[in-house]
């Protein structure tokens, strides 16, 4: 998705109406603006949740894809009636629909577990993960950002120019491998979420989140909290420094495009200072098409989960999902593919929301 | 006219190439160069086989071995020589890249131009599929195609094919949106309307006007997803969802299998591989940004044609008459330049915008300075506060003197003189906005449109007066108050665009002389607004110096506002100061040659002697008959009517001028006369035929009854096709001339519109604005139309431009005798060639009859009031009019 980002720049993927003033009929545009967006989502995820639906099914069954080869057919076609999908294709569709609607993600075939079930424990670890990568992100993108911009081809912009394009050259494994290489040698934790004797102890934490960190603030003893982040440092600068990257390039390229704007040049006019007019004008209007594409980011992030999960054996949605792919669970993989494709979808709308708070012209 | 300030201000810069920026391009060439030629020469380089595990003579390399001279790289996990894996898996990143990214251009470009050409319920449909793929988690995505196509894994073509397809479905939505976002942007240009009108087929006008203006996109889109494409094999490679390993080598796989090494020290299975795919993305990148920052219109700064005068003088006549000042008045002065000029660097070498510039600013003073573009007047006004960009040089001096407590006002020649040439923005920053302010011209662009007007006025308060939030905010109700803004208690908390136009600049005004300036530097403030609402701009700006005592310095091109306002004029021309002249003697007498010529060349509302009326028998070749025009409200929002049951004939030989503000409907009524736009309801007859309603198809055979010149010279010729071919092509659509038939024909419309016949060769960059206005009206003109329909010709045009273009104009309907709808928003220009005149106020007739009756002696209140509120290049005639208002 970040190849284009250089182009979405500037030119935000969900056009900002230019609402006009004056009078107007029926609800207040904010509420027009949210109902629109909203109407705009319910028909993608439908889209998406169909493709995921067709896509895997064009294989041929699922039982056979997991199971071939180690069953006869006549037990293949038992397990198939078992699971209905020995039911016509549109049938079949339909209770797929229709257990989205009330929450039922269907259950894995290798170990007969129900998806909801699985993204409960391990999506906990994986919104962990990204909030961490979110913060290395933020912290690392947008003051680089702004200093790049203020160097406009100077030597410091071009060094973080490079720096972001390494960073997202860089193979969120391979910065993993590299930060494995360099960190193991003192004795780092370079896998799983903590150890195991803290891991057991956390499970009993009432009520317990499986978001880590929140379990052992809970527990109340500083150290499992400081191992729990010493733990997350790793992974979370890995796929932290690939968004990092991205949020670095997409600061630049709009603040340089917004200090070329009339009433920047208008408010150094009126005796602004220089830091004031960057941080209260330019930055505040790049944040615009920044918040658009930064809302993109959240697929890649969770493309990016799944290799870095994989790599750092996080055990969040992504690694169970290479595990079900490895095991050939496509029933497994329709279910956990579903969640993201409506996490991706309701994140951008969530995003359409930040815009509008951002955007007076949208609120309006 | 509204673009960002620099390109404005400095026609002809393009932006400095910098060091820095070609190194770059020149690391990622050469990165890129190095994989392919490893690519090509993959199996003389790689000392053994990727999946060899001993040589040739049957020795084993051995797992994990360090690197070595037999095994630079090392040996991998499965015995196998590192460094030919690396050279290898080259190969198979480059195959599948090419791959990639053709299958998806040849997918994806045409998917987006007939879906952004085309629109309707096709491009609803597929922007919802597209984007719904695009959000997607590209990987997720190509995991899932990848495992449909193969089953997860599959030998060397097999694989190799199906890793580039699962990239290629990843990729597909994203040619498919910039293609297709550019395609809509491409598609509302003029040059595209024009090939409409003469009636061009759609797959031509696609290929032709679309297709090569967009694919400009394509190298740098190409490039970008090529580095995604390398990712994403990687990715796939990593979850073991690529190409089967023993078919052929692929770095993410190597890097899967090396990721145990990393916790054992075994550096070298993974580095290498990883440093692979870390320095080809970095490469493609590199390729891609240089070329996104060369092509990128977002970043790139037209090539403009500088100075566009039709007045040629040479350096000798290009000498200043200056009015003698005496040397009491200049130590006086509030404001004072000497000998200033203003420099740009740029690609082209150095360009003067500003030569040895002098005058000076008495307080409480209106002085104009008036010139056409280009000829450094706004640099001027920038140059003093400082605002110009890092790439211009000041030198010479301007003294501002002014200051506080002392003496008996600004321009005491007891006060401290400052210089401000030189001075370090933090030094400027104190004098900007409090002793010396600015008026923008576009107040739309000069307003942050996420802050409320407020906040803005607020922030300026603060940064020269140390006063509480509280008191500044009372401050800006007090400053909207006096600027007339109405309730201003309730808009100091409006976001700009909630405001209209006129308001907007008044914000913009109360924002300048918040903190008392003793000088306003006021550039174009009303060249981007209605008549009326630029006369009640006027009347504000007179008023407050009238009470605050600020001077003025009003920088136009219109003569008419000079003469309502103004008490001094300085003229430029090319970056000199030509005449300096109280604004009387300036009208009266003007002294330089290039002063006598521009005002010739300003059409004077009331004076000018257009043709009489026809025939009232004559043939009647445009009928509009109680035509209707609605546009589709937004959701929960009426439809606005555009054009509101208006009736209008025009007849052979005749110029109907058709007048009114902006968002009066007259340019709706000149695109529903072609066909560009269909009536709600209504009809619209050409020559006795019904045009109206018709399919494009019905329509064709008609269109060459019709021409059209549209405003924007700039845009409405194809910038990718030459002169002669724009003019030819409504020549090659609806004729069957033979080609020399059509060159000839070519070049005598050439000559016909006074251009030399090797100008068919060129290209429209290569014109200046009026002369590319003249290859419009000889395109428009190439079938003998009936009817020609001008949708403002020459407001984009400098006066002594719009002279000429006219005058030509004139004569080719006095030669070819067609029917006319000239639209503009100039009633002097009407008044200097149209038969008749039509008024037109929010798409309704206001009035409507010969030009001597409605422009003399209009009946309708509107047309009095637009008349009233044009101002003549006349000083006395204005003053009367100030002193005598009309009812």
């Amino acid at each position: 998705m970040s190849s284009a980002e250089v182009l979405a720049a500037g030119e935000p993927p969900t056009p900002v109406p230019a609402a006009p003033s004056g009078s107007r009929r029926g609800l207040p545009p904010l509420a027009r603006y949210l109902l629109v967006r909203l109407a705009l989502v319910v028909p993608m995820i439908w889209v998406l949740v169909t493709l995921v639906f067709v896509l895997l099914r064009v294989i041929g069954d699922p039982i056979t894809a997991a199971q071939g080869g180690r069953l006869t057919p006549e037990q293949i076609a038992e397990r198939k009636a078992e699971a209905g999908l020995d039911r016509p294709l549109l049938v079949q569709y339909w209770e797929y629909l229709s257990g989205l609607l009330h929450g039922d993600f269907g259950r894995s075939l290798t170990d007969n577990q129900p998806i909801s079930e699985v993204l409960r424990v391990n999506g906990a670890a994986t919104l962990e993960l990204s909030f961490y990568a979110l913060v290395v992100a933020f912290v690392v993108g947008v003051p680089l950002g702004r200093l790049a911009a203020r160097y406009r081809d100077r030597l410091p912009d071009v060094a973080l120019r490079l720096f972001a394009i390494v960073a997202y050259a860089a193979p969120v494994f391979f910065v993993g491998l590299l930060l494995k290489l360099a960190f193991t040698p003192f004795g780092w934790p370079s896998s799983g979420r903590a150890s195991t004797s803290t891991l057991l102890t956390l499970e009993q934490v009432h009520p317990r989140t499986n978001i880590l960190l929140v379990d052992a603030i809970l527990w109340g003893d500083p150290r499992y909290v400081l191992e729990v982040l010493q733990y997350a440092l790793l992974p979370a600068l890995a796929l932290g420094l690939l968004t990092g990257g991205v949020f670095l390039r997409l600061v630049r390229i709009n603040l340089l495009q917004t200090m070329r704007a009339e009433y920047v040049t208008a408010a150094r006019a009126r005796g602004m200072a220089e830091g004031r007019v960057v941080r209260k004008v330019a930055f505040r209007n790049a944040l615009v098409p920044v918040v658009t594409v930064m809302g993109m980011q959240v697929a890649m992030l969770l493309a990016g989960a799944v290799l870095t999960e994989t790599t750092f054996e996080w055990k969040g949605i992504g690694y169970a999902l290479a595990e079900y792919l490895k095991a050939r669970d496509f029933l497994a993989v329709q279910g956990i593919v579903t969640v993201i494709a409506l996490v991706v979808c309701v994140a951008s709308f969530v995003i359409d929301v930040i815009v509008a708070l951002v955007d007076p012209r949208v609120r309006f | 006219m509204a673009r960002a300030g620099v390109q404005r201000l400095v026609p002809g810069v393009v932006r400095q190439s910098h060091g820095l920026q070609r190194f770059m391009l020149l690391l990622g060439l050469g990165l890129v160069l190095l994989f392919v030629v490893v690519a090509v020469l993959a199996p003389w380089i790689a000392p053994y086989g990727f999946d060899a595990d001993r040589t040739s003579d049957g020795v084993v390399f051995g797992a994990q071995q360090p690197p070595s001279a037999a095994h630079w790289f090392g040996t991998t996990v499965g015995g196998t020589d590192v460094f030919s894996r690396v050279v290898y898996g080259t190969r198979t990143a480059m195959i599948v890249i090419a791959l990639a990214v053709v299958l998806s251009s040849v997918v994806g470009v045409p998917l987006g131009l007939v879906s952004g050409y085309v629109g309707g319920a096709l491009d609803r449909v597929l922007v919802l599929v597209m984007d719904a793929l695009y959000a997607f988690p590209s990987l997720l995505l190509a995991i899932v195609v990848s495992i449909v196509l193969s089953g997860g894994s599959s030998g060397a073509f097999g694989g190799i094919m199906s890793a580039a397809l699962s990239i290629t479905v990843i990729f597909v939505p994203q040619y498919f949106r910039v293609i297709r976002n550019a395609t809509l942007s491409v598609k509302t240009e003029p040059y595209v309307d024009a090939a409409r009108v003469v009636g061009v087929r759609t797959p031509r006008i696609m290929f032709r006007h679309v297709f090569s203006n967009v694919a400009q996109n394509l190298p740098i889109i190409g490039t970008l997803n090529a580095s995604e494409a390398i990712l994403t094999l990687a990715g796939l490679g990593f979850l073991g969802f690529g190409i089967e390993p023993t078919a052929a080598a692929e770095w993410g796989y190597d890097l899967n299998k090396a990721l145990p090494d990393a916790t054992n020290g075994i550096w070298w299975t993974g580095v290498f591989p990883g440093l692979a795919i870390v320095l080809v993305v970095l490469g493609v990148t590199l390729v891609g940004e240089s070329l996104n920052d060369v092509l990128n219109p977002l970043l790139r700064t037209r090539a403009g044609d500088g100075t566009e005068s039709e007045i040629q003088l040479d350096d000798d006549a290009a000498a200043t008459v200056a009015e003698d000042v005496p040397t009491d008045v200049r130590r006086a002065a509030v404001l004072s330049l000497s000998d200033l000029s203003v420099s740009f660097s740029t690609d082209a070498g150095r360009v003067r915008a500003v030569r040895d510039l002098s005058f000076d600013v008495a307080p409480g003073e209106v002085l104009a300075v008036v010139g056409e573009s280009g000829s450094g007047k706004s640099v001027t006004a920038r140059a003093v506060l400082g605002l110009l960009p890092s790439t211009a040089s000041v030198e010479g001096s301007a003294v501002l003197r002014s200051g506080e407590g002392r003496g008996s006002g600004p321009g005491d020649p007891s006060l401290p003189e400052r210089e401000l040439v030189g001075r370090s923005q933090r030094e400027l920053r104190s004098v900007r906005g409090d002793e010396v302010s600015m008026v923008f011209q576009e107040p739309s662009t000069a307003l942050d449109p996420v802050r409320t007007v407020g906040w803005q006025i607020v922030q300026g308060i603060r940064a020269h007066r140390s006063v509480s939030a509280k008191e500044a905010r009372a401050r800006a109700v007090e400053l909207l108050e006096l600027v007339g803004l109405p309730d201003p208690e309730q808009r100091v908390d409006y976001y700009p665009h909630q405001l209209s136009g006129g308001q907007k600049q008044r914000v913009v005004i109360a924002m300048a002389i918040a903190c008392d300036p003793d000088v306003i530097v006021a550039d174009e403030p009303t060249t981007a607004l209605d008549v009326t609402v630029q006369a009640q701009i006027l009347d504000l700006l007179l008023s407050l110096r009238d009470r605050l005592g600020t001077a003025i310095v009003l920088i136009t091109h219109n003569m008419g506002v000079v003469a309502d306002v103004a008490d001094r004029v300085v003229v430029m021309y090319r970056g000199r100061l030509v005449e300096t002249a109280p604004v009387d003697r300036l009208f009266a007498e003007p002294r330089h040659r290039y002063t006598r010529a521009l005002l010739d060349a300003v059409p004077h509302l009331g004076r000018e002697d257009g043709p009489e009326p026809v025939d009232p028998s004559s043939e009647v070749v445009l009928d509009v008959d109680d035509l209707v025009v609605e546009f589709a409200g937004r959701l929960g929002q009426p439809a606005f009517t555009a054009v509101d049951h208006v009736s209008l004939q025009v007849r052979r030989g005749e110029v109907l001028g058709l007048v009114g503000e902006s968002g009066s409907g007259k340019s709706t009524i000149g695109r529903t006369a072609v066909g560009l736009q269909q009536p709600t309801s209504g009809t619209v007859a050409v020559s006795g035929t019904v045009v109206s309603g018709l399919s494009d198809a019905r329509l064709r055979p008609l269109r060459s009854r019709f021409g059209f010149v549209f405003q924007d010279p700039a845009s409405s010729l194809n910038p990718r096709m030459s002169i002669g071919d724009c003019i030819a092509e409504p020549l090659r659509v609806q004729t069957d001339l033979s080609a020399a038939q059509v060159d000839a024909k070519v070049a005598s419309l050439l000559e016909s519109v006074q251009l030399p016949a090797s100008y068919a060769a060129r290209f429209g960059h290569e014109l200046s604005g009026g002369q590319r206005q003249r290859v419009s009206l000889a395109r428009a003109i190439a079938l003998d139309p009936d009817l020609l329909i001008a949708d403002e010709p020459t407001s984009a045009l400098d006066v002594s431009v719009q002279a000429t273009v006219l005058e030509l104009f004139a004569e080719l309907q006095q030669r070819v005798g067609f029917a006319c709808l000239f639209i503009s928003h100039d009633l002097a220009v009407v008044d200097s060639l149209a038969n008749r005149v039509a008024v037109l106020q929010h798409g309704r007739l206001v009035e409507e009859g010969p030009r001597e009756d409605v422009l003399r002696r209009p009946q309708e209140a509107y047309t009095q009031r637009l008349i009233a509120a044009v101002p003549v290049p006349d000083p006395a005639e204005q003053r009367r009019r100030r002193t005598t208002p009309t009812p």
